[in-house]
This record gives structure tokens, sequence and C-alpha cells, in this order.
């Protein structure tokens, strides 16, 4: 089941074409994170599926088009800045939130406002907010209802380093509720550490999407330590046990293996090792990291 | 309609500048119309020759029914105040980019617009409700005669607040196309002060009785509620020109009031926010 299905979504301001023809197919019950640099085009596409821009040739579609009229309206979302009406207070903002989408309720408003940490100060005018205290608030705007899928743009800008860790385990808890979330960020250790998914663009094009553990590997590394390190690698530099062994590397005292994906076996790389008199004092398959990933795709 | 009408209450009541200009507004328009007042007293109350002639002449502008077009023609000037108001109203919410907000949150780009139309259909009746209650006041408290009938000009309740939903349509249209709260009062104000004024003058010397200033977007609706009978007692020729345009006037205005906000919601509609 997804939720959301893009197909071809192109757009242009002037002459720069910030999306060129993305397809995405955004799976429910996800957290999906759309990654890129600075201008490849993530908020313009997510401000396209909140009908804020329109786009100048493809299509998109919520729900697979099951919902109602408006499926906006079961969509929390969070788009660039917080946007509220600076003489209100919080809880009134709010109301206009719940009066415009029909999600929540007075009491939705005050659960929303305590799970952000900002219903102390809910009767304060939104001008008077700090940074912080404005994106909590444009959480609890998304988080009001419930709805099943959030989308968030930035969710981290403005807070501190509480706060941040407070939104990334609400992200987590809320999405083993059963929530989707669709959250576009430049920061690749927030992907990595919150997401399930992840769409990397690049200047207006897709260069790769899916479940991040597919994104993040192109190649599976195992890392192995002994005593000897100069036994150890002339051992694999003149073994024929594993044809698909791509690349050896030393580093940072350990050896680097690098197969082809999906093919280390680490307990036939043990075995190989103790059978011929290497001792492994340290084995490891070795993640790659996103920053590493991404800057491989973006800079490609 | 009223799920829009409750959200636009829930932006409005808690308005500063809302009550404020209301309250100005509360003053002003009572206000200006009883200044005329206690000078058309002062006048007629006038021992000498003079002023009786005149009292004569200028008859009874704030007796019934004549005092709702006296009392319609003097509020009309205050228009530019809730001008302000319906700018800032706009213009807020392209500041604050509240707009695209409501849009997140559900709401169509119609229903946005709508939803500012009720704005200012609120506001216009706030003030025809004011001018009716001056205009009702003055005139129970000033008709001596008990003939007089209180309703013969009672259509100027509406003629007036078609004009000022007319013009305060225009001004919301200036908000909605420059977006910037500051420069979009001072166009109105420019616009609505100087350059219409002097247009209008300009083409009545310049082309005589053609008048094309008369269809110029605020004229066009200044039009329909014509300066009272004393005003134009020296001209009688032009009272009653003045009297004879109210009705292709009041046809035209409602064409323009139409036009402003099919403009106006075909801005919004084809644009990126």
């Amino acid at each position: 089941m997804t939720v959301l299905e893009l197909e071809g979504i192109q757009k242009s301001y002037g002459r720069v074409q910030a999306l060129k023809g993305v397809s995405l197919s955004i799976p429910q019950g996800s957290i999906y994170g759309v990654l890129g640099p600075n201008g490849s085009g993530k908020t313009t596409l997510l401000s396209i599926v909140l009908n804020v821009l329109s786009a100048d040739a493809g299509h998109y579609r919520w729900f697979a088009g099951n919902e109602r009229a408006h499926p906006r309206k079961d969509i929390g979302s969070l788009l660039e800045t917080p946007n509220f009406y600076h003489y209100l207070s919080a809880t009134n903002n709010l109301r206009i939130t719940h009066s415009i989408s029909g999600r929540g309720s007075e009491a939705g408003i005050e659960k929303a406002l305590r799970r952000v940490n900002l219903y102390e100060r809910r009767n304060s005018r939104f001008s008077t907010y700090s940074l912080g205290m404005k994106q909590r608030l444009a959480i609890a705007g998304s988080l009001l209802g419930d709805p099943k899928v959030l989308v968030l743009d930035e969710p981290s800008n403005g807070l501190d380093p509480n706060g941040i860790a407070e939104i990334r385990s609400l992200m987590k808890q809320l999405n083993a509720d059963g929530h989707t979330i669709i959250m576009a960020s430049h920061l690749l250790d927030e992907v990595e550490k919150v997401c399930t998914h992840v769409a990397i663009l690049k200047t207006g094009s897709l260069i790769t999407e899916g479940p991040v553990e597919d994104v993040l590997s192109d190649e599976d590394v195992v890392e192995i330590a002994a005593d000897d390190m100069e036994a150890l690698q002339s051992l694999w530099a003149g073994q024929d046990r594993f044809p698909q062994l791509q690349q050896l590397q030393l580093q940072d005292g350990s050896l680097q293996l690098h197969f082809a994906k999906g093919a280390a076996d680490t307990m036939a790389i043990n075995r190989f090792c103790w059978e011929n008199q290497q001792v492994l004092k340290y084995l490891a398959l070795k993640k790659k990291k996103l920053e590493t990933r991404f800057f491989e795709l973006t800079q490609e | 309609m009223m799920n829009l009408l409750k959200t636009e209450w829930l932006k409005l009541k808690r308005y500063p500048a809302f009550w404020l200009l209301v309250g100005i507004c509360l003053v002003s328009y009572p206000g200006i119309n009883y200044i005329f007042l206690q000078g058309f007293l002062e006048l007629v109350e006038r021992q000498s020759g003079a002023g009786q002639v005149l009292a004569l002449f200028i008859g009874e502008p704030f007796s019934f029914p004549e005092v709702w077009r006296t009392s319609a023609f003097f509020s009309s000037v205050f228009v530019f105040l809730p001008s302000v108001l319906v700018i800032m109203l706009i213009t807020n919410e392209f500041t604050y980019k509240t707009h695209r907000q409501n849009i997140i949150d559900g709401w169509s780009r119609q229903q946005f617009m709508l939803a500012k139309m009720i704005d200012v259909i609120i506001i216009t009746m706030i003030l025809t409700l004011i001018y009716a209650l001056t205009a009702f006041v003055m005139g129970y408290t000033q008709t001596t005669d008990p003939a007089a009938s209180k309703t013969a000009l009672l259509y100027y309740v509406l003629l007036f607040g078609l004009q000022t939903f007319s013009q305060l349509s225009i001004a919301f249209l200036i908000g909605l196309l420059v977006r910037k709260s500051f420069i979009a009062l001072a166009v109105f104000l420019f616009y609505s002060f100087i350059v219409e004024n002097l247009l209008v003058g300009l083409l009545k010397y310049k082309l005589g009785e053609t008048d094309l200033g008369r269809f110029l977007p605020l004229e066009i609706s200044d039009r329909i509620i014509p300066p009272p009978a004393f005003m134009n007692r020296i001209n009688e020729e032009g009272y009653k020109h003045a009297l004879a345009l109210v009705h292709p006037h009041i046809v035209y205005t409602v064409i323009l009031v139409i036009i402003t906000w099919l403009l106006s919601f075909y801005l919004f509609y084809q644009r990126d926010l």
C-alpha cells in the first residue's frame, strides 16, 4: 500500500529547472527521508504535493486516490517555516488549524502542545516565541488529531540538541504507532538515525531511492584484524577462495575487504583465516555511513 | 461556508487592528455627521436675513427622509479607514505566510479567497450598520415634521453597503497584487486621494460632457451616492444629472464588484504560493 505516488513531476522557476521529472512511491508505515543538497528541489517537491506550488508536468496521488476530496486534511504538515498568526497564542493558532483541517479537538490541542513541551506557554503570543518554540508549535500543528501521514520539512530547524533528540524519538514513536512520515532534510545524521527509506535528489533529479539499507550499501565491507597484519594482508592478497572480493585496503590498523553487495560471508572469512593460521582478533561487517554514500552519489 | 466564517472570525476577533479600526469608525462616522449637523444648526438659527434665506435654500438635510442620503454621503468619505484594515488583513497573510498554511491545512484556493471575501463582507456590514444607526439617530432627533417618511430613502442603506463593498474590494485587490502592507497602503491611498481625483477633474476639464472620469474604479461607485441636495442647489442641472446617473452606476458598480472578485480569485488560483 502506498501513501503517495509521484509520476514525472517537473517544475521550473523561469529558466531554472527545479524538478526534472521526479517519480517516487512512498510506502505506508515508512519514515521516508528526502535528502539533497541546498537547491536540490526537496522543498519544491513537498510544496507540490501539499498544493502550495503547481507542477508544470506530471501528477501525484495521495492514498492511491481512495481518500475523500481533500486528502490534505488527513496530513499533518510543516513546510519550510512555522507559519502562524503572530498576534495569536499557540492555543488560538491551533484552533485555526483545527477549524481548517478538521483535525483534532479542543482536548487534542492541549495534547499536541504537551507533546512538544509548549503547554506552559500556550497562552503567549506567537510573536514572543523563540525560533525553537515556533518550530515546536509547527510540529504540534502537524500532530493535531493524529493524522496518519506527517510531512515535515527540516523538522529540526531551530531546535536545541534536546529538542532534536525529542523530535527524533517522537518520530520513531509515531512511526511505531503506524504513522507514515515524509521528511525532507539536509541533515544526513538525522535521516540515517530515523528514516526507513530515503530518496536522494540532486539538482532536481532523483538519483536513488529505496530502503535506507539498500541505498547505503552498494558493496559489503568486512573489517578484520590479527596480530600479524602483514601476514594477514599477504594471505588475502594471494587467495582465490573468494572470487567476489573486489578490493583490499589496509586502514586504521585493520584490513578492509570489499565484496560485491550481498556477497560477504563472515563465517567463511573467519574459517578461511583460521585454516591459514591467522587468528582474528576483530571481525565486523561494516555499514557505509550515509554521509559517505551521499557524497559519492551527489558528486558523481 | 459556516466553517469559513467561523475560521475567519477566529482570526479577526483577536486581531487588535480590527477592533482599533472598528473603534475609529464608530467615532468618525457619527463624528463627521455630527460636525455637519452642528454647522447646519448654527446656520439656520442665525437671525440674519441672509441666514434665513440660506436655510430655506438648504432644506432639511438631517431630517427624514433626506438624512439617509446626507449621512451616506458624509460617512462614505471615511471609507479609506476600513480600506486600511482590508489591506492589512490580506497582506498580513502574505507577510506571515499563513495563506500557505491555510492551503497546507486543507483549504482549497477558492475556499481561502471565499474566506477573505467574507472578511470584506463582515467589515462592510459593520460599517453599514454604523452608518444606518447614525442616520437613524440623527433623523429621529432632527425631524420635526410628523408626516415625514422615515423609509422613503431607506434604500440608501443598500447603496452605502454596495459602495463600501465595491471600494473595499478594490483595496483588497491592491493588497492581493502588491502583497506588502505598506506599499499596498501607499498605493491605495495615493491612488484614491490624489490620482483618481486628478484624473476625474482632468477628464471632465478636457472632455467636458462625456465625463469619462466617472468610469474610474472608485468613481464608479462614488456616483451612486451623490452629494446631498443642499451642496448642489447652486447648480440645479448638475444635481439632476447626478441623480439620473445613480441607477446606471448601480449596475456599473455591481459589474465592477464581480470583475474585481473574479480577478482576485483568478490571480490567487493561478499563483504559486
